[in-house]
């Protein structure tokens, strides 16, 4: 083999607090590997993101090898596998807000935030450099009503303008 | 059983039996991708879809037509109708695997699955024994109307053994059953999504392996790959499949007793493929009998015989090697010698010698010579054993099967050995280290004949050497673990003027005049079911190609 394989340096482990909702989690259903995807949730929200200590953790516990986790992994793009901006910025692009002028606010984000659109594999050029901002283009945020919107963190923002972009970030 | 009518065959297959099979049995070709016998069968492919014929809904009793749907054939299972559901009244079922809309579906199918695959063929290791590449011939369009640009994801190293060509996989996760079912170590799975699916081991986001594919039993995934996209880095760019000869044969590594496949040219042994054997090894074998051919091909394989001339070893002819051996037997007691058969040899080499030790020698001093045991490995679907000889069951009944013999293992041996005057030691064991107390014993010994593969520590004590032959050089039989009497095949010509090993003592034995003459292995094979207790059965008709268990 070309590549060594890697000694994980710094292991992940669950907080307490989260450690319990964890157990809980699995509680909740007959085998161990369906309570998958909130426990990666739970690691996201502690870790940040899925690094490879957090994916041999969540094997261990879940009693799967560590290429299941993988591959639930890579499966969604809500899960992120290197650091991201403290605030995850969504830009939904689907036609109605395309209709609305989504490009309109995404090219505002990208000219005020100083920085390009994440890409799947490349969250990193999509990042600021203070960490604090990660700017992604998705699919279809189900607020056609009131498009053009973005999605911070949890929080849905619409019928956005490039000066509504301007306070929400403001307020943050 | 279950009647079918099969496009317009009328065939009875068993019960619970699936279409591609049974269309398999019965000389028809139903092509498939993830579909593997030894596997279970997600029908992910969608290259087996078949017609099935019913009575549609609403329709007069006793009208057939096509099923609405297309059915996959590797899940679409037979078995026998109560007599108010047949139709025609004697079909269990009928099926189509030859209709316009199979047909149709297949080319569809096809395109699909060569959307990202690239035109590699001439510089891909699998061409020429690729189900793409064969069904796409005898199945496919020939014509692509894909005009966009082709997913070209890297090609990547999973293990010790095996590289991943990602272009060309068509993601039918066979690879990814087989560590999950049979190796049960769950290696392998598939990354991404959609058409960006890829098979991979699990690795860190810059891509250093966080496991890699190294279980013993990883080199079957690149038998059971269908297209050239897992290739093993011992076989790469080495020879183009229809190059090589083949014959059947049995792994050497382990007293399993793997079925095997040994693919040869002239120049020697290229690589070895598992063969299928429902009760041994199904369709399965370990990298270490996978890779373990190497030494038959060495640069340093005994090609002549060897004499010892005042404490160095020279060359000589077989006829002056013969000589010694003849003048030197001559002066001992049959007391004082010791003969000591190969459990890496066949059952015919071991009953030579041991004819020769009996009745040419007068001597009931035989011992059990092997490879020493290693460890044994133990998979949900497959087991590693521990003794690494293929015949050590076969050599210790037939060594000891006449009359009054004595077959010395162990220290027993050793002790036997260290008390000789002269020691006759068939080895054949390649990269055998001796330990002290064996060495000691072998040290003590006035005249040692010993008949080997390789140069060892072993042939460095000897007074003669006489070149044997390894599995891949002669036929003959072994006896698995379980009492399964295999055949082995010769394939490449014995390097220089090695001799077959149960010839060889049967030179001495002539030259010591006895009248042992056997002129092939067969021969051997028929006087040993005739005269070993135990073998009655495994006459070289039931042998065959599949084997006799003993009872």
């Amino acid at each position: 083999m070309s590549d060594e394989i890697i000694q994980l340096e710094t292991p992940f482990q669950f907080n307490e607090e989260n450690m319990k909702k964890v157990d809980e989690l699995i509680g909740r259903y007959p085998i161990k590997e369906a309570a998958m995807l909130p426990t990666l949730h739970l690691a996201q929200k502690q870790a940040g993101y899925i690094s490879p200590a957090v994916m041999k953790h969540v094997a261990d516990l879940l009693e799967v090898t560590v290429m299941k986790v993988k591959d639930v992994v890579t499966f969604y793009p809500m899960f992120f596998e290197e650091p991201v901006g403290e605030y995850v910025i969504r830009v939904c692009q689907t036609l109605p807000c395309a209709l609305r002028d989504c490009k309109v606010v995404l090219d505002h984000l990208k000219e005020k935030l100083g920085i390009d659109v994440a890409s799947e594999t490349n969250l990193a050029k999509g990042t600021t450099e203070d960490g604090k901002y990660t700017l992604m283009k998705v699919e279809c945020l189900a607020s056609c009503d009131v498009a053009p919107v973005i999605m911070i963190n949890d929080d849905l923002h619409k019928n956005l303008t490039p000066e509504k972009v301007d306070e929400i970030l403001n307020n943050l | 059983m279950a009647f079918i009518k099969l496009n317009d065959l009328e065939i009875e297959v068993e019960d619970g039996t699936n279409i591609v099979e049974a269309a398999r049995q019965n000389g028809i070709e139903v092509p498939h991708y993830c579909y593997h016998p030894g596997l279970t069968r997600p029908a992910n492919c969608r290259m087996c879809l078949i017609e099935t014929y019913g009575t549609p809904p609403g329709a007069p009793p006793g009208t057939i037509a096509p099923d609405r749907q297309l059915a996959t054939g590797c899940t679409t299972t037979v078995r026998t109708a109560p007599p108010e559901r047949k139709y025609e009244e004697k079909f269990d079922a009928i099926i189509r695997t030859d209709s316009p809309r199979v047909v149709k579906a297949r080319e569809d199918i096809l395109e699909f699955l060569l959307v990202h695959h690239p035109l590699d063929c001439p510089v891909c290791d699998q061409a020429g024994e690729c189900d793409l590449q064969d069904f796409s011939h005898r199945h496919g369009r020939d014509k692509s109307r894909y005009v966009e640009v082709k997913n070209v994801p890297p090609k990547k190293d999973l293990g010790p053994d095996v590289l991943l060509y990602s272009t060309r996989c068509i993601v039918c996760t066979r690879c990814v059953r087989f560590c999950q079912e049979v190796s049960g170590t769950g290696e392998l799975g598939l990354i991404n999504r959609g058409s960006h699916d890829e098979i991979d081991i699990p690795r860190s986001h810059e891509g250093n392996p966080i496991q890699v594919l190294d279980n013993k039993l990883a080199g079957n995934v690149v038998d059971i790959c269908p297209v050239g996209a897992l290739i093993s880095k011992d076989f790469l760019f080495k020879s183009r499949p229809w190059f090589m000869d083949k014959e059947d044969s049995i792994c050497t590594g382990c007293s399993v007793g793997c079925n095997i496949t040994v693919e040869y040219k002239e120049d020697g042994v290229y690589r070895v493929k598992p063969r299928f054997h429902e009760d041994i090894n199904q369709h399965w074998m370990c990298d270490d009998g996978r890779l373990g051919y190497h030494y038959v091909n060495r640069d340093d394989r005994l090609q002549l015989p060897l004499k010892k001339v005042d404490d160095e070893q020279t060359t000589t002819q077989w006829a002056d090697a013969i000589n010694t051996i003849k003048e030197k037997l001559g002066e001992v007691e049959a007391e004082d010698i010791v003969v000591i058969g190969s459990a890496q040899g066949t059952n015919e080499d071991n009953y030579v010698l041991q004819q020769f030790a009996h009745d040419v020698l007068n001597t009931t001093q035989l011992g059990l010579f092997g490879q020493l045991p290693g460890e044994e490995h133990k998979y949900p679907q497959f087991t590693i054993e521990s003794d690494k000889n293929p015949n050590t069951a076969g050599a210790r009944t037939i060594l000891g099967s006449a009359n009054g013999n004595v077959v010395l293992e162990g220290e027993d041996l050793w002790q036997k050995v260290a008390s000789a005057k002269v020691v006759y030691l068939v080895s054949g064991v390649p990269d055998r280290k001796l330990q002290d107390e064996e060495k000691a014993a072998l040290e003590n010994v006035e005249f040692l004949i010993v008949q080997d593969v390789l140069p060892s520590e072993i042939t460095e004590l000897a007074d003669v050497v006489l070149p044997g032959t390894t599995f891949a050089e002669k036929d003959g039989t072994f006896t698995n673990s379980t009492g399964w009497v295999q055949r082995i095949r010769k394939t490449v010509d014995p390097p220089g003027e090695a001799q077959v090993d149960w010839q060889i003592t049967q030179q001495l034995a002539k030259q010591l005049g006895s009248e042992i003459n056997y002129s092939f292995a067969g021969e051997i094979s028929i006087a040993i079911s005739e005269n070993v207790q135990g073998y009655e059965e495994a006459t070289h008709q039931n042998i065959g190609d599949a084997g006799v268990k003993l009872a």
